[in-house]
């Protein structure tokens, strides 16, 4: 392989845009040692866990959710991900590198104009990989799904924020696909050379919003968030002084002298292979897989069918616990007051009873019934039971989903009193024997009906 | 006035000879239009003209009669947003609006026909310019600073965060299904203030950037970016702001025009790229005065001023919150111990049609209470610039579940509460300077809503008590409104405002007597809007939210 360059050099060219100098002076080649060896440990995945959590893909049935993992990497050296004090590791280890590699390197070197251009492939293709990842969740809207029943009554102020953020895109899936489309677009720009550079401006611009919502939000992607942020930064790098020249300083802007000349058939073919390869799997499978599951139901909430005909929300019109019936009542914690059977199995119990929140603010795809929690993550006020139907003896076996409650069970009988009536009788959680009777609402929901009718026709609701 | 072209090509000698000729070839292109480029300037010129001036004359009649001696926030506001466009034959197509859009091609298509004509006439006349490299110029400058001005105006009110408050109690206690999409889409940015407040720096920065040459196609970029996904949210959350946010993403794109050929040129053909700009040269001192003059006083009066106002109202006076603070004491949820009408007692039921279950005291003027009995709806987005706390209406706009929200004026010497229900079915106008593409149920807040049950006249026919309905006595203690706020808000806005007599105030009422030692426990005696006798006991409700809330919100209470 051997460097082409488009201007012949030596002619009376002074450009203040050239980049790629023929002689690289001191401060440019250690600062460039420095981020070589920090990004290449940043995105080569050198980390042993990355290989053990491959090993683990079942390669035979591959899920959206084992492409998305792969995607996610950045490596870490404590526990549970990545945070700063890894790039702190990271660029200590580069600083000690740059120096090892300093003194010991080919001092005749004078340039590193095509380490440089591989460096930037390997980037490009890192960030490529997250951004399309990200793009196809949204563009199949799985990422935040439209809210669940229970969500739907669950009163504002008893949710996360982080919980709002997913539940405010949830409703709005055509919102989601456009910033998937706009994400994958981007993804897609970053694999091309001459594209790469608006593409990283894109990431720029896109994860930069992002990365303020996970600090506004609370949310868990906030370190992976800036860390692509960074590599969208090197990668504009390259071309940010001759942008600026022509855009702000209105000067001749020089373009880039530098690109990779394979010299032999092979070394062609190769790379036209692996880019193939590559789109193959991480914009084609993965976009495939991702579309498979979205269109299978298959997402964050569970998918075993719940108890037939149910679906829907109850008022608890009698309560009677160890056979004392308890009246209609907003403080007392015992006595349920509203009951969501959801479409799938999962029943939900608004009480005055205290909810410690099950926290969850990352993106958890290969999360496999029932322990499907997304439901009521970061939510308060209503305790959510997996379930499990007996429809010999009329029964369900309640589990409570949350994992600060996970030993909590009732063992419930169940009996359909008319078309809109459920009779629960059985004991609850704390073995006190219960008697319920749930009648079914016909709630209608604000949000669905202006959907409906739009908001210039007044609505009596 | 001359013409300067740059790069200096001669005089700095970084263009390496080799390029010389392409520059020399692209000036020349520069000293001639083809034809085509010729009638498409004119066509452009005539349309981004017509949209970047104001077209209502009720905004001229506003911004005329601004008090510069005592503003309002909202007075800058007010010139930053207007409507524009030609609408001489109104803002429909065949009576069709288009999402509103139809303005627009209305101006394109009369843009067009002037524009023929324009060619025709300079043909016949043989008048014909060979370029327009400066009235281009002068034509980017007006889209600049129209652009520039009217997202500052807008980005203000982000910036300090007032344009989506923090949630007040009855919002909090409000179902997620409860809300209309707009509604949630308003209260997922008002729960995180400081990311409002991002959001605002970013739309106040594109403007500044437009406000100057170099920066323009930053400031461009920026616009486009961040409005294009601005319209999208409007679309998907159906924000009613489509059409203005739209605005700003086509005269983004207008300005992006020369550059992204050239961006184009650079990075995907790899090709060395000369940028030449034409600008005029301002020999004479007063065109150099001038050019500096207007230009530090739009930054001054758009940036500087501006800020300062909106401060003062984020502070103090934030426009889609009440500014009278609530009565200490009582802040706070409250649970419906018991409640009796007509001396009979109802239990406490989530069903029942009648019996209030729960109540809120906001840290403004405010109490709401929850029934199961359907309500009309407020379906605007409750902003707008009303100056009288009951018509300022973010807390029960889009939001449902049953919640009646009501003003009150306190007689804190007899301890009497006199109550407004705040939902009015015909609200007064808001954003009349904007004129059309104001926000949100501009139909109704013109007025023109034709609805058997909302034609007005039923409004009208509900016979309401004697509008004295205060007593003097009470009135006394209460005392006015107008000056509830602390004086630096002070505006001529709110004075006019208040002096103006009150239209169509036929308003659901209720006057209680409160009786509590600290506030946790509230007895409420006193009739409602249909002369029932209420007795209302309520106990304060300890109640902890998952929302972690804000320390950044607006307002003194």
């Amino acid at each position: 392989m051997a460097i082409d360059t488009i201007h012949q050099p030596g002619k009376n060219y002074d450009s203040a845009a050239s980049l790629q100098r023929l002689s690289w002076n001191a401060f440019a080649k250690i600062s460039f040692r420095i981020f070589f060896i920090y990004f290449f440990i940043q995105v080569v995945p050198l980390d042993w866990k990355f290989y053990r959590d491959i090993f683990h893909i079942n390669f035979a049935s591959l899920q959206f959710a084992d492409i998305f993992n792969i995607a996610h990497y950045s490596p870490w050296f404590f526990s549970g991900g990545q945070t700063y004090a890894d790039w702190g590791i990271i660029f200590l280890l580069s600083i000690t590198g740059a120096f090892i590699w300093t003194i010991a390197g080919n001092k005749k070197l004078k340039e590193y104009n095509l380490l440089y251009y591989w460096l930037r492939v390997l980037v490009r293709y890192r960030l490529a990989i997250a951004v399309i990842a990200y793009g196809f969740i949204k563009l199949f809207p799985i990422q935040a799904p439209y809210p669940s029943l229970s969500n739907l009554n669950t009163n504002y102020g008893d949710f996360t924020r982080w919980k709002l953020f997913s539940l405010s895109l949830g409703i709005v899936p055509g919102y989601e696909t456009f910033l998937g489309a706009v994400e994958i677009a981007t993804g897609l720009l970053l694999l091309y050379r001459k594209t790469a550079s608006v593409g990283a401006f894109i990431v720029i611009i896109f994860t930069g919003n992002v990365f303020m919502s996970n600090l506004a939000y609370e949310g868990g992607e906030q370190v992976y968030s800036l860390y692509l942020i960074t590599l969208a930064l090197f990668v504009l790098t390259f071309d940010v002084q001759r942008l600026a020249d022509l855009l702000v300083f209105q000067k001749p802007a020089a373009p880039v002298h530098f690109k990779p000349h394979y010299q032999t058939k092979a070394r062609f073919y190769t790379k036209i292979t692996l880019k193939t390869v590559f789109i193959l799997f991480f914009v084609l499978l993965y976009g495939w897989q991702t579309g498979a599951a979205f269109y299978s139901g298959t997402g964050r909430f569970p998918q075993e069918p719940g108890l037939k005909g149910t679906t829907g929300i109850y008022n608890v019109a009698a309560f009677r616990i160890n056979n004392d019936s308890i009246g209609y009542s907003a403080t007392d914690p015992n006595r349920w007051q509203d009951v969501v059977f959801e479409k799938w199995n999962t029943i939900s119990i608004r009480s005055n009873r205290p909810v410690v929140i099950d926290s969850n603010n990352v993106e958890n795809f290969d999360d496999h019934s029932p322990g499907r929690a997304y439901e009521l993550q970061g939510s308060a006020a209503r305790h959510y039971y997996t379930y499990v139907v007996d429809t010999v003896t009329h029964t369900l076996l309640l589990k409570n989903k949350n994992r600060h409650y996970g030993e909590e069970t009732l063992l419930l009988h169940y009996r359909k009193a008319g078309d809109s009536s459920i009779v629960l009788t059985g004991i609850n959680e704390r073995k006190d024997s219960i008697f319920v009777v749930l009648d079914k609402l016909n709630k209608k929901y604000l949000l669905e009906e202006v959907a409906q009718t739009g908001r210039q026709k007044p609505i009596k609701l | 006035m001359s013409v300067v072209t740059t790069p200096h090509i001669s005089s700095n000698g970084k263009v390496a000879p080799s390029e010389r000729p392409a520059i020399a070839e692209k000036s020349a292109e520069l000293k001639k239009w083809k034809s085509w480029q010729r009638l498409l300037f004119r066509i452009a010129f005539i349309f981004f003209i017509s949209i970047s001036i104001p077209n209502s004359p009720e905004w001229y009649k506003i911004v005329f009669n601004i008090d510069w001696t005592n503003l309002h926030y909202r007075d800058l506001y007010d010139i930053a947003r207007f409507g524009s466009g030609i609408n001489f034959f109104g803002n429909s197509i065949f009576g069709n609006a288009l999402l509103g859009y139809a303005n627009w091609i209305t101006t394109l298509l009369l843009s067009i026909a002037s524009g023929l004509v324009w060619t025709l006439i300079a043909k016949r006349r043989k008048t014909e310019r060979n370029e327009y490299n400066i009235l281009y110029y002068w034509l980017r400058v007006i889209v600049r600073y129209r652009a520039g001005i009217g997202i500052i105006g807008f980005g203000f009110t982000k910036l300090l965060p007032v344009q989506m408050p923090y949630p007040s109690l009855g919002l909090l206690n409000t179902n997620l299904g409860d809300f209309t999409a707009q509604k949630i889409y308003w209260l997922s940015i008002g729960i995180v203030p400081w990311y409002q407040v991002f959001a605002g720096v970013v739309e106040v920065t594109a403007g500044t950037l437009l406000f100057f040459r170099r920066t323009t196609t930053l400031g461009a970029i920026l616009l486009f970016g961040a409005l294009g996904d601005i319209v999208y949210v409007n679309f998907s959350y159906d924000g009613g702001v489509h059409v203005y946010s739209s605005y700003f993403v086509l005269l983004a794109a207008f300005l992006l025009i020369d550059d992204l050929p050239r961006i184009y040129r650079l990075l995907v053909q790899e090709k060395y790229t000369v940028a030449v700009h034409i600008y005029p040269v301002f020999k004479s001192k007063w065109q150099q005065f001038a050019r500096a003059g207007l230009k530090a006083a739009t930054v001054f009066v758009f940036l500087i001023l501006l800020f300062k106002l909106q401060l003062v109202n984020f502070l103090y006076d934030p426009y889609k919150q009440p500014s009278v603070a609530g009565l200490t004491t009582l802040r706070g949820n409250y649970n419906v111990t018991e409640f009796r009408i007509n001396n009979q007692l109802v239990p406490y039921s989530p069903v029942d049609s009648v019996r209030w279950q729960e109540v809120t005291f906001e840290k403004w003027t405010t109490l709401t209470y929850k029934v199961n009995r359907p309500t009309l709806i407020d379906l605007s987005n409750g902003g707008g610039d009303p100056q009288k706390d009951i018509n300022r209406t973010f807390e029960l706009s889009g939001t449902g579940g049953g919640r009646r929200v009501f003003h009150y004026y306190a007689d804190t010497v007899r301890n009497v509460l006199y109550l407004e229900d705040k939902f009015k079915a015909v609200p007064d106008r808001r954003n009349r300077a904007a004129g059309v593409g104001g926000d949100g149920g501009t139909d109704k807040n013109l007025g023109v809503v034709k609805n058997g049950s909302l034609n007005g006249r039923e409004i009208i026919a509900r016979k309401s008590k004697a509008d004295n309905w205060i007593p003097a006595e009470s009135a006394a203690v209460i005392g006015t409104e107008l000056d509830k706020i602390n004086k630096r808000a002070a505006s001529t806005r709110r004075v006019r405002e208040f002096a103006e007599p009150q239209k169509n105030e036929k308003r659901n009422r209720m006057v209680f007597k409160y009786e509590t030692r600290d506030g946790s426990h509230i007895i409420l005696t006193g009739v409602n809007e249909n002369s029932d006798s209420l007795y209302i006991i309520l106990d304060r409700a300890d109640r902890k939210y998952a929302l972690a809330e804000s320390g950044l919100q607006a307002g003194k209470y």
